[in-house]
């Protein structure tokens, strides 16, 4: 598939800081790739680096087949980004802002007029056109740093941790968002440092530790790198030994622990466990009060891979 | 897309509460302020008394007009006192005259009064003007009533209050200038409200920090916004800077229109001169902002507070708190005062005022141009980077 973004051996050093150390990679057409990484892994500084804003001390960047540089103006022209921090003028109001800033990428005034009510559609901010920035709550704010992104029908999107300090139900809405925009044919850069966005979100996933690529694939490829498919746990009282044994037995089983009230097993590969393990209690005539499965997380994968928790 | 900025700029810049009050509202305020403190003064004396002598002789004894009417015109108890006479002989005045002390000294020879002074000036003429409406007017008079009852022309019949009037009117008539004001208090006053419209020219960097501020990735989060989009930054530059000079030139007009027409502040009659020089002044300001918006590194508020620090010690140093201290300046360390924007438009105005020739003004206009162009030049090289290496 066609790579609408290029990074060949990417260095950049702050003063005294390697933000990013050697860091290769590409984004195809038509993908969301998440940037998975904890905070200060440099994932922000790879945006900056793209998008031309930082000087870098070694590396090749090619947007769209072309390098980039800060007056490629048919590049960038096809370049959406929502920062980190939000980003947009107090004194304008929510309106204003996103026909502000479409309007330094679409010169058409009915155009943009479109683009801009479609924008505010997306975000679901109808209801506030008319607000300025410092009377909309944290989420909405967030919504509207996403609305001035990506008004003017950009390409190639970046989103640089978008739902920080958002409730669950903005973040729901701002994902479904996001997912439109790949719907509707837009190439997506992602980066975060919540798990579960990730997985439910991207194609793809870097992972990102102090400037270098610690892991990368999709999250299933991912998961296999961490050798552990599914995990079952029951609670049950006073589960004579025979019986653990003859789990372990099993081929698929990794691992099982017991502590005299809740039994975890752990398999290798993740098919039909839960229904043998239900089948397998009734055959024995175990009571049981509860059992559940579930699958790992990117969590676990992280945990794997660096040794440590992934949020901070 | 050039007028789509500029249009935005415009509004960011307008609806900036913080920016509006030190631009538009901080310049109004102190001009208020700066107009009660002299209103006293300014109120009793709204054209300066005249010193003059009158020759005391037996002419003058015998002709109750015009001993009447000087006496009136120099009452120290009336609001309408015009003149500070002192009655002394011929050869006294000749020497009050020659030492500067009067302006003019009038002697009666018979009926016929004579009118001497040395200069020519707005006081000389008020003091002629007089004399001549008293013998005109004490003609007449004895004209119709001399056959009747000579002893009762009366000195009331002229009315010293038309005469006040007449004086005044010629006071302020466009063709007399007041070029040889002796009168302190006229000087301060002046004074005070050239270094308010330095300091409104001044001030207005704050718009051109702000306006340029908004577009520079290494400085706001919306510079970065607009950095990624595809416009040309020297284009997207210009058109802030257009907009802050647009708001900076509506903010002056609104304080001239105040000072005028409210407070009657009067620049004198070069309104085209004073225009150019409030521009030009006012660019000088736009070019402060831009060196501090592009080489400082600090938030809005720190930058503003820069501007503002520097902007009040010019003008504080260019005389707005007292107007010996540019004199003490100017006299002592020249260097600071040449050096010193808010003193360059200072006294630019004042030479405009009490100047015949421009050339002082033009020396003005010149160095306030050749600053701006120095700070334009040294921000420029910093404005050009479109890649930082930190943001
Ligand atoms: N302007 C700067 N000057 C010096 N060091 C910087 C600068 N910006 C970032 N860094 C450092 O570079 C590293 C990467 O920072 P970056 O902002 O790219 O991380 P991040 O992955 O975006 O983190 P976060 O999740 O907190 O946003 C960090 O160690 C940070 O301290
Ligand atoms: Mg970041």
């Amino acid at each position: 598939m066609e790579n609408v973004i290029e990074i060949k051996n990417l260095v950049k050093q702050y003063k005294e800081l390697k933000a990013i150390d050697d860091l290769s990679f590409e984004v195809k057409k038509g993908e969301i790739l998440g940037l998975l990484g904890p905070n200060g892994s440099g994932k922000s500084t790879t945006i900056n680096c793209i998008l031309s804003l930082l000087n870098y001390n070694n590396g090749i960047i090619k947007i769209f087949g072309k390098e980039m540089k800060p007056d490629s103006y048919d590049i960038k022209s096809k370049i959406g980004v929502v920062f980190q921090d939000v980003s947009v003028f107090d004194e304008l109001t929510v309106y204003e802002n996103i026909d502000y800033f479409c309007g330094l990428y679409i010169k058409d005034k009915e155009t943009r007029k479109k683009y801009v009510e479609d924008a505010i559609e997306l975000v679901g901010l109808k209801d506030f056109k008319k607000f300025y920035p410092k009377k909309l709550s944290g989420g909405l704010l967030r919504r509207l740093n996403i609305a001035c992104g990506i008004a003017h029908k950009p390409e190639l999107i970046f989103f640089d941790e978008p739902t920080v300090a958002v409730d669950p139900q903005s973040r729901n809405n701002i994902l479904d968002g996001i997912k439109t925009l790949r719907d509707n044919g837009a190439t997506i850069v992602y980066t975060t440092h919540y798990m579960e966005e990730v997985e439910i979100l991207c194609d793809r996933v870097i992972i990102l530790d102090k400037g270098t690529i610690l892991a990368s694939g999709t999250t299933d490829e991912l998961k296999e790198l961490a050798r552990i498919e599914e995990k079952v746990t029951v609670e049950v009282n006073n589960l004579d030994d025979k019986y653990i044994e003859n789990i372990k037995s099993n081929n698929n089983v990794d691992e099982v622990t017991y502590d005299g009230n809740t039994l975890l097993v752990t398999y290798i590969e993740g098919k039909n466990n839960l229904v043998d393990m239900i089948d397998y209690l009734k055959k024995e005539s175990i009571k049981y009060n509860k059992i559940y499965s579930e699958r790992p997380t990117l969590n676990d994968v992280f945990l794997e891979l660096t040794g440590k928790e992934l949020r901070d | 897309m050039f007028i789509h900025n500029f249009k935005y700029s415009l509004k960011t810049l307008f609806r900036n509460k913080m920016l509006i009050f030190w631009t538009f509202a901080f310049p109004i305020i102190l001009g208020t302020l700066f107009n009660l403190a002299f209103s006293n003064i300014a109120d009793t004396e709204k054209f300066d008394i005249i010193d003059i002598a009158i020759v005391n002789n037996d002419d003058l004894e015998n002709n109750e007009a015009y001993k009447t009417v000087f006496k009136q015109l120099s009452d120290e108890s009336s609001e309408d006192r015009m003149f500070n006479t002192k009655y002394v002989s011929e050869d006294e005045a000749k020497k009050l005259l020659e030492n500067d002390d009067i302006v003019g000294y009038m002697k009666l020879e018979g009926e016929t009064p004579k009118v001497t002074f040395v200069k020519s000036g707005t006081n000389q003429t008020i003091f002629k003007y007089v004399v001549e409406e008293i013998a005109q007017r004490s003609n007449m008079l004895s004209n119709i009533v001399e056959h009747e009852m000579k002893e009762s022309v009366m000195p009331e019949n002229i009315n010293t209050e038309e005469i006040l009037h007449k004086a005044n009117e010629l006071a302020q008539n466009n063709e007399i200038k007041l070029k040889n004001i002796s009168n302190k208090n006229l000087d301060y006053m002046m004074i005070e409200f050239y270094t308010l419209i330095a300091m409104a020219c001044l001030y207005g960097g704050i718009l051109g920090m702000v306006a340029i501020n908004q577009n520079l990735a290494n400085m706001t989060n919306q510079g970065k916004r607009i950095s990624i989009s595809p416009m040309n930054k020297a284009k997207l530059l210009i058109s802030s800077l257009l907009a802050g000079y647009v708001a900076q030139l509506v903010g002056l007009a609104l304080l001239f229109v105040y000072t005028v027409f409210v407070l009657k502040v009067d620049y004198g009659n070069n309104v085209g001169l004073i225009i150019l020089l409030s521009m030009v002044g006012s660019f000088t300001g736009l070019s402060m902002g831009v060196a501090v918006a592009s080489l400082v590194k600090a938030s809005d508020n720190a930058k503003s507070g820069i501007l503002i620090g520097i902007t009040m010690l010019g003008c504080f140093l260019a005389g707005m708190m007292g107007v010996s201290m540019k004199y003490v300046i100017d006299k002592n360390v020249p260097i600071i005062n040449k050096l010193n924007p808010a003193n360059m438009i200072t006294d630019g105005f004042y030479s405009l005022y009490y100047y015949d020739t421009l050339d002082r003004y033009y020396f003005n206009v010149a160095s306030l141009l050749i600053f701006a162009f120095i700070l334009i030049a040294i921000s420029f090289f910093s404005l050009r980077r479109q890649k930082y290496d930190s943001i």
